[in-house]
């Protein structure tokens, strides 16, 4: 088998990364230097990765690639191999997409602090860990992976120790981060002691239809270790202490690139090593999670009052959608869960740099403290309104047009099942939305409009490098919003086929005819159909509100529209002072915490009940993993 | 023999979560990591144990085709998690160290600023 | 030749019929008759039904002043924005078997879509920087996200009941849904509907912020709440946004429940011996003037009537009214059409 040049362009991206990281701790003291090697690394990272688009999305062509050219040997694969199809390449941009913004922004925003090079340092291994764990072929390799990229969050998430609650944060993450790690661990040597191979091809074929107590076991560990990494219920409170204290650029990875690793991983899993999705239990498990951290993610979202915090919460409600459009089992689900990760990854990104980007210039993220910022930092408040269109599923952003895919797909799932649970699961994805546009209306009001707080005044627009990033995120959303058709064809729907064609995948890594001769029960039929039960045309749709608003425009214009005259500050004449009472107009802004009460209120036992539980004693979370790991082994043990 | 051997790390396992749930002071939380971390390393030298088996090294063109070896997988696989576990405790200790420093108390009950 | 032709044809959908002509026009009207037949109700005089029409081309030919706190350019071009979208988002609701723009958007979509000119609004009132809109933005979230469970219960249970009886399995599609009800007659006919129905007409008011769900507007207390700063134009199409909506809401109804009485214009018609184009003509124009008359019904009962015997409900009593009352009665509906009754 002759070897083509991209072949070793999966390696090279993953080696890329880590090299750089190690220039840097050499170079690192070299302000320019250190930019240059950080960028260099990213962008050709970036670069190799978009190479492969070719022949792996559009060719479908899956490339397994060993290290040291060993294949192998008397039908074992041993050896560190790497396998990327169309799936681990789907992630991997993502995650090379968002690496690259981040670096754009981290140039500037990072100015002020102190030791730079570590965090270049950290930030490159974040990067080049879940590189790795996505483009890996191999479970063990995953796990390493796995802990460089837990390693490199935790320091990162401490790196401004000064910050409230900056440790604490990275403790807690650290801890229950390493009860997911000890279980990924505990899982892949018991697949070891069963299969005898590390390789997910092998293991793929070797699994299904030979399950037994241990493997059994070992799938609920490895699902509880990849959903601490995902952050999905019961472990959101990390994500939100962790994305609260990290550096704006970090909690774009973090959320970007790090819960995707997380969720690439589950999938993994479940459609092919264990290939258990076409189980209705199976699909319950993964719905009913995804259920639970969409809906409760966003009422603990609506009760927060710091910026990255609520963001932090909204982001695992988001990561709740794909988790349960993934757990559909269908090519629709699958393609359009796929679609809204990639979604999150840019819209999510794009308001953790706007936080980022108040945070540089007011110091704080406090949502009852600021406002008015709207005036001082336009640009800042424009790219935020896209993000928070996005992710809130106003069309034509992208935000909406994967969600309305989601909907489409839970509920064909829900009416072809005749199954009631995925109804319930549908309805709540659909008011989930609606919740998610009011916390953005909060943080729109408390943050970027209403009254500007004195001591915020001479608040100047952010440098030109952020702009520069959140410009790229907030064109992506528009863009990936304006042309679904595309990027389903041309990005999600070869992803989900890849997902559906575990065979192909065994047979790419151990010989062609390898996943018949072994499994017993034949891999899933690749039998992909995309049903759509709607229609949404959003480029046809924006010309015709274009249209209409150019139309109103030129009639409002005629009409006196432009009769614009702005009233001065503060004490216009001395004849308006007869109005005032005497009395100075008092700062008054209506934002922050309490800005829904009227929703509150009627949940007002729900909230206090989370607000308890959510109590921020490590011992608790700890619990919490302990307990998730004990359900989900006895569910599983039960179901199969 | 090695029956003992699983039984043992699973306890381990269990009792370092235990540990870490039920403990309220930072150090011992570290602890119950490690601990639960020895658990799974005893637990992956075990799967690659053979009883009678000998050290599996080999030199160039002697390989003894009826020689029986231990599984070296799981002893590469360990020192791998070895040296993990060991920067584990480095780093967490660290961090135990910046608390004690700005919170002044290592006890979990108080360091929760970041709740709800 | 025939490109410029239909991009004057859709030219004309948009701005004349069903679009913005067409939406100031009954709009409007819908909104002076909501007035007089409250006043009537109430034993006053009352406006002129042209009223709305009056004040409208009056606060046009007022100057606009932006407050001082303020960021201009969102506070000007929200009402536009708004406007365009209600326009834009009458185009896609069928008037009986007639869609402007065929194929473009289904309910699911135009779920969203209703969302934009409430945002516009409320992203115009935070704009002004005042404390009255703050507190009017926070109540107008609410009584939408109070409006929207109900709303997606109505509409999946339209979904469901029109997808098993066509043997989709479910369809969101405006095309589907009216031709079901041209083939078997209104869904409100139908047993499982009529609570669904209920419910629609009770989430009518909340959406459009009338009484007594118009807390977010509160005049009394908080000064009309978002629109507390706007003055002149801006305001005048905020107004019209708001008269709009009556008719984006009530024609929603119709579309979705009352649709078969449209398979009776187009029998007219045929009985009338005509065929191309002119019958094609006359049936859209009789569809649209029953679409209007039964808007206008529509209105009278879940706006007027309410108006005028409930007094102003607290936001925290909106919420839990619609969560429990009119989401019953929708889940209600759903639950019939899941077990396909």
């Amino acid at each position: 088998m002759s070897t083509a040049l991209y072949q070793h362009f999966p390696i090279l991206a993953v080696m890329v990364l880590f090299l750089g990281a190690f220039l840097i701790v050499i170079f690192g003291n070299v302000k320019t230097l250190r930019h240059l090697i950080a960028l260099l690394s990213v962008t050709v990272s970036l670069g190799l990765l978009i190479a492969l688009v070719k022949p792996v999305m559009l060719e479908g062509e899956i490339i397994a690639y060993w290290m040291g050219a060993r294949a192998t040997a008397g039908g074992y694969a041993i050896g560190i191999a790497m396998e990327v199809d169309a799936l681990s390449l789907f992630f991997g941009l993502l995650v090379a997409t968002a690496v690259f913004v981040s670096c754009v922004y981290s140039i500037q925003y990072m100015s002020h602090d102190d030791n730079v090079g570590q965090y270049y340092t950290l930030f490159l291994m974040l990067a080049g860990g879940v590189m790795g764990l996505v483009l890996s072929g191999d479970l063990f390799n995953m796990f390493i992976m796995v802990e460089i990229l837990t390693f490199a969050a935790v320091a990162l998430t401490a790196f401004r120790n000064t910050a409230k609650g900056a440790l604490e944060a990275a403790f807690k993450y650290l801890v229950v981060g390493c009860i997911g790690s000890t279980c990924i661990l505990t899982g892949t040597v018991m697949l070891y002691a069963q299969a005898h191979t590390l390789n997910f091809a092998q293991l793929s074929a070797l699994l299904p239809g030979n399950m037994n107590t241990a493997t059994v076991v070992a799938f609920a560990l490895l699902y509880i270790g990849f959903s601490t990494k995902a952050f999905i219920v019961p472990f959101h409170p990390l994500a939100a202490d962790a994305h609260g204290a990290a550096p704006a650029s970090i909690s774009v990875l973090i959320s970007g690139v790090l819960t995707k690793s997380g969720l690439y991983a589950i999938i993994r899993l479940s459609y092919f090593l264990f290939q258990t999705m076409e189980l209705g239990t199976m699909q319950f498990l993964l719905v009913f999670m995804g259920s639970m951290s969409m809906f409760i993610c966003v009422t603990m979202a609506l009760a927060q009052h710091d910026f990255k915090r609520l963001l932090a919460f909204h982001s695992i409600s988001q990561i709740g959608y794909v988790l349960t459009a993934v757990g559909l089992c269908t090519a629709m689900g699958v393609s359009s869960g796929l679609y809204h990760a990639m979604n999150h990854t840019l819209f999510k990104g794009l308001l953790f740099l706007a936080a980022g980007a108040v945070l540089h210039q007011t110091g704080t993220t406090d949502l009852d403290k600021l406002g008015g910022l709207s005036k001082k930092m336009p640009w800042t408040t424009a790219f935020f309104l896209v993000g928070a269109f996005s992710i809130s599923g106003i069309p034509p952003f992208n935000g909406f047009a994967s969600k309305w895919m989601v909907y489409q797909s839970i509920y064909l799932k829900a009416v072809e099942s005749g199954n009631i649970g995925f109804l319930f699961a549908t309805i709540i994805a659909l008011v989930t939305s609606v919740l998610t546009l009011a916390s953005f209306v909060k943080v729109s009001q408390s943050v970027f409009f209403g009254r500007l707080p004195k001591e915020y005044e001479n608040v100047t627009e952010v440098p030109w490098g952020m702009r520069l990033a959140m410009c790229l995120f907030a064109v992506l959303c528009v863009v990936t919003g304006l042309f679904p058709d595309l990027v389903t064809r041309y990005l999600t729907q070869p992803a989900a086929d890849a997902v559906f064609n575990a065979s192909g995948y065994i047979n790419a890594m151990m010989g062609s005819g390898y996943a018949e001769s072994v499994m017993s029960v034949p891999a899933m039929a690749p039998a992909v159909t995309y049903v759509e039960v709607g229609v949404w045309q959003p480029v046809s749709w924006l010309l015709i509100l274009v249209i209409t608003l150019l139309a109103i425009t030129i009639v409002a214009i005629g009409g006196q529209y432009d009769r614009v005259s702005e009233s001065v500050s503060a004490p216009m004449d001395s004849k308006y002072d007869l109005f005032f009472g005497g009395e100075e107009s008092v700062y008054s802004q209506v934002g922050g915490e309490d800005l829904f009460w009227g929703f509150k209120h009627n949940w007002r036992g729900y909230f206090s009940f989370m607000h308890k539980l959510h109590s921020g004693i490590v011992n608790d979370y700890s619990l919490w993993a302990v307990v998730a790991l004990a359900l989900v082994t006895l569910y599983m043990l039960i179901v199969f | 023999m090695i029956l003992f051997n699983y039984v043992a790390s699973f306890f381990l396992i269990v009792l370092g979560f235990y540990t870490i749930v039920t403990k309220y002071n930072l150090v011992k939380t570290v602890i119950g990591l490690s601990i639960a971390d020895y658990g799974v390393n005893l637990l992956i030298i075990s799967i690659g144990f053979n009883p009678g088996g000998t050290a599996p090294i080999f030199t160039p063109g002697e390989i003894d085709p009826s020689a029986f070896f231990v599984d070296p997988i799981p002893q590469a696989l360990t020192l791998t998690s070895i040296v993990i576990g060991a920067c584990v405790t480095a780093m967490s200790l660290a961090l135990v160290m910046k608390i004690h420093e700005q919170y002044g108390t290592i006890d979990t009950r108080e360091v929760r600023r970041l709740r709800g | 030749m025939s490109i410029v032709i239909s991009a004057l044809q859709y030219l004309g959908y948009i701005l004349i019929f069903p679009g913005f002509l067409f939406c100031f026009l009954v709009g409007l009207l819908l909104s002076g008759i909501d007035r007089k037949l409250v006043a009537k109700m109430q034993k006053r005089v009352g406006p002129p039904v042209l009223q709305p029409f009056y004040d409208f081309f009056k606060l046009c030919g007022k100057e606009t002043i932006v407050p001082a706190a303020a960021s201009k350019t969102v506070f000007l071009m929200a009402p536009l924005v708004g406007l365009a979208a209600l326009v834009v988002l009458q185009l896609f609701i069928p008037i009986f078997q007639f869609t402007a723009f065929s194929g473009m958007a289904d309910i699911i979509v135009i779920l969203y879509l209703l969302l934009i000119p409430a945002l516009a609004q409320i992203l115009g009132g935070a704009a002004s920087g005042s404390p009255y809109a703050g507190v009017g933005l926070s109540r107008e979230m609410v009584t939408i996200i109070s409006c929207e469970l109900p709303l997606v219960l109505v509409l999946l249970a339209v979904a469901k009941t029109v997808g098993s009886a066509t043997g989709e399995g479910l369809s969101f599609s405006f095309a589907s849904i009216a031709a079901y009800q041209a083939a078997n007659g209104s869904l409100i006919l139908r047993l499982s509907m009529i609570p669904a129905a209920i419910a629609m007409l009770m989430v009518i008011p909340g959406e459009t912020g009338n009484h007594p769900f118009d807390a977010a507007e509160a005049e009394t207390e908080i000064c009309e709440g978002m629109l507390a700063e706007y003055s002149g134009a801006p305001l005048g199409i905020f107004k019209l946004s708001h008269a709009i909506k009556m008719l984006t809401l009530t024609s929603l109804f119709v579309a979705l429940f009352l649709g078969g009485i449209g398979s009776g214009i187009a029998q007219l018609v045929a009985l009338m011996g005509l065929t191309g184009p002119a019958a094609n003509g006359l049936t859209v124009l009789l569809g649209a003037i029953v679409t209007v008359l039964l808007c206008i019904v529509l209105t009278v009962v879940s706006i007027s009537f309410v108006h005028a015997v409930t007094a102003r409900l607290k936001i925290e009593q909106i919420f839990k009214f619609y969560w429990t009352v009119v989401s019953g009665l929708a889940l209600i509906s759903l639950v019939l059409a899941w077990y396909g009754l």
